[in-house]
């Protein structure tokens, strides 16, 4: 485990002592502990449950990738059929 | 304050380059970039700037919609085909129609990879023919990094390779100018690759770094040149500005970097410089004093440099840069008045999020970091109001208004001694101007703080009715400074 930073809202900021410590002493900053070897962008801090929360958990590097990959082209699906979904609402009005 | 209360007056004596305060453009278009595409200019009010003409909704035709203005030879109106939409996570320099959302797709001067972009709403795509032997894509690492004064952009390309200069118009591979300065360099070992050059305006200096190549060679030897005549001037030549040196000195060290090609040069008002690139998955930021010391005086880098290299303290993952595909050289930008600047790659892969180290151009010595770790939906980032900047937030927002990633600093704040103070906004109104005396934003500790962004509402939609995933873009002229629009000082 590691101590890691976040904003105040819960995303990515640093992992460097003396940056966050500070950071923290300004009110900007929540100290969290966090599961080794995980990259930032997995991370994200839930203010509301006061946990941290890890993108593809249980993924390593590679598959969370691949999930990031999966995620984003399920929601061109999704986007898509809004459009279509939008357009036919607005033709029938 | 700045020269900002005279925006509506103007004068006879303004400098004809000066502009008014920055502008932006917002693309929204559906997911198939077909029944739906909207462009609009706005300025740094997000308040709209020409006339809202040539939008479409509900059309079932493939063409560009006069929204455009494409050449008329442009050979087929699909050359970006529907990928303005692309989440650009993963895709690569390969995958050309999603890089066009990077954080890579803008640096200071008005031109950029992509497109250009008039602010009455006139867009002209960049063709894909040949575009991988073009001057951004192939060589823009070698345009020079400009302090400049207020209101004003690089209206003139100069670049530096090996120990020559040349002077580009715009992105063009034509040259117009060409001056090889071996003569001048006073280091008796010089190296041979230029990879980094900066120039100040106000002091006529020019900084480069020579290199061992152009990948990753460490020996470096730093020429500072300082002249009486404004390289920038209308009628200058480059051979006139070494022609009428008045001093030249170098030192020598050896750096770390991953790749040469990343450097950037700050060159501050104050004759402090800050040298700057992306390494690895980090950034490095270092400043030397390169005020006049006379022959032969202060010859290392450590004679000359304040504290030490800084490495970036933000948060960072996989990011990609020159060394991954020389388009990904590190970009540099300053804000509108010309007194902050920032050296910046994206956090995440090809262009997503941002890490950067933000400087004084009044003294190099004074920086913090920047922070934002989105990793899908690019946008790059322009500069924004007097002293800021500000990114896109191009989640569909097709529900919600869009958001900006906006941040913007003190002009008057260059001491290096005390905290840099980064003014931010909220994504309510109650956030950004709370029922309280707190500050809305924060106080950075020098070389060490991380300003992480906040996104900010603005009030505009989405450019379309539906799954638009905005994009920002720069826009080559933002008005002549002075004239009569009150919005933005330009018109």
């Amino acid at each position: 485990m590691a101590i890691y930073y976040f904003t105040n809202t819960g995303e990515p900021c640093t992992s460097f002592e003396v940056t966050g410590e500070d950071l923290m002493k300004k009110g900007m900053a929540i100290k969290a502990t966090v599961p080794d070897g995980i990259e930032s962008w997995r991370l994200s801090y839930d203010t509301a449950a006061k946990a941290v929360v890890v993108y593809a958990e249980g993924q390593d590097e590679a598959g969370a990738l691949a999930q990031r990959t999966t995620d984003a082209a399920a929601q061109v699906v999704t986007d898509k059929e809004k459009l279509t979904a939008d357009l036919a609402a607005g033709e029938a009005e | 304050m700045s020269n900002l209360s005279k925006i509506l007056g103007g004068s006879t004596t303004t400098d004809p380059r000066k502009e008014g305060l920055p502008l932006f453009g917002m693309w929204g278009g559906s997911s198939d970039a077909n029944t739906q595409m909207q462009f609009r200019v706005f300025d740094s009010n997000f308040r709209v700037t020409g006339s809202p003409w040539g939008a479409v909704d509900g059309t079932t035709t493939n063409y560009r919609f006069g929204i455009l203005a494409d050449a008329s030879h442009a050979y087929n109106m699909k050359d970006h085909g529907t990928d303005f939409h692309s989440n650009l996570t993963t895709e690569g320099y390969s995958s050309w129609t999603n890089y066009i959302k990077s954080l890579y797709q803008i640096d200071q001067y008005p031109h950029c990879f992509h497109y250009t972009a008039s602010r009455d709403g006139f867009v002209t795509w960049q063709s894909y023919h040949q575009f991988t032997s073009s001057f951004e894509y192939q060589v823009g690492w070698t345009k020079l990094n400009q302090v400049l004064p207020e209101g004003v952009r690089p209206r003139r390309t100069f670049t530096n390779r090996r120990h020559t200069m040349r002077e580009f118009m715009g992105n063009s591979d034509c040259n117009c100018d060409y001056y090889t300065y071996t003569a001048h360099l006073i280091d008796p070992s010089p190296l041979n690759y230029s990879t980094g050059t900066g120039y100040n305006e106000k002091t006529k200096t020019l900084v480069m770094i020579h290199s061992g190549d152009e990948s990753g060679n460490t020996s470096k030897s730093i020429h500072i040149f300082k002249s009486s005549v404004c390289l920038n001037e209308g009628t200058t030549r480059i051979k006139d500005f070494f022609d009428n040196l008045t001093s030249t000195e170098y030192f020598t060290d050896t750096w770390t970097n991953q790749n040469n090609k990343d450097w950037c040069v700050v060159v501050g008002n104050n004759g402090w410089v800050g040298f700057g690139l992306k390494q690895s998955n980090s950034k490095r930021y270092g400043v030397f004093d390169c005020n006049v010391k006379g022959t032969g005086v202060d010859i290392t880098g450590a004679s000359r440099q304040f504290e030490t290299w800084m490495d970036f303290a933000g948060s960072t993952t996989t990011s990609y840069g020159a060394t991954n595909g020389h388009q990904y050289y590190t970009k540099f930008q300053t804000t509108w008045d010309g007194t902050w600047g920032m050296i910046y790659s994206p956090y995440y892969h090809y262009g997503v999020g941002i890490n950067a180290f933000a400087m004084s151009l009044e003294n190099p010595r004074k920086f913090i970091n920047i922070n934002q770790t989105k990793s899908g939906r690019a946008n790059p980032y322009v500069a924004w109001g007097r002293t800021g900047f500000h990114g896109g937030w191009s989640d569909n927002c097709d529900s919600e208004v869009w958001q900006t990633y906006a941040f913007a600093f003190d002009p008057k704040d260059t001491d290096h001694t005390i905290d840099t103070r980064v003014y931010k906004g909220s994504t309510s109104g109650e956030g950004a101007m709370p029922d309280n005396n707190s500050l809305v934003g924060g106080d950075y500790a020098n070389r060490t703080g991380v300003c992480s962004l906040d996104a900010m509402r603005t009030g505009l939609h989405g450019g379309t009715q539906t799954t638009n995933y905005p994009m920002l873009m720069g826009i080559n002229w933002w008005g002549s400074y002075g004239k009569g629009d009150a919005s933005y000082g330009g018109k």
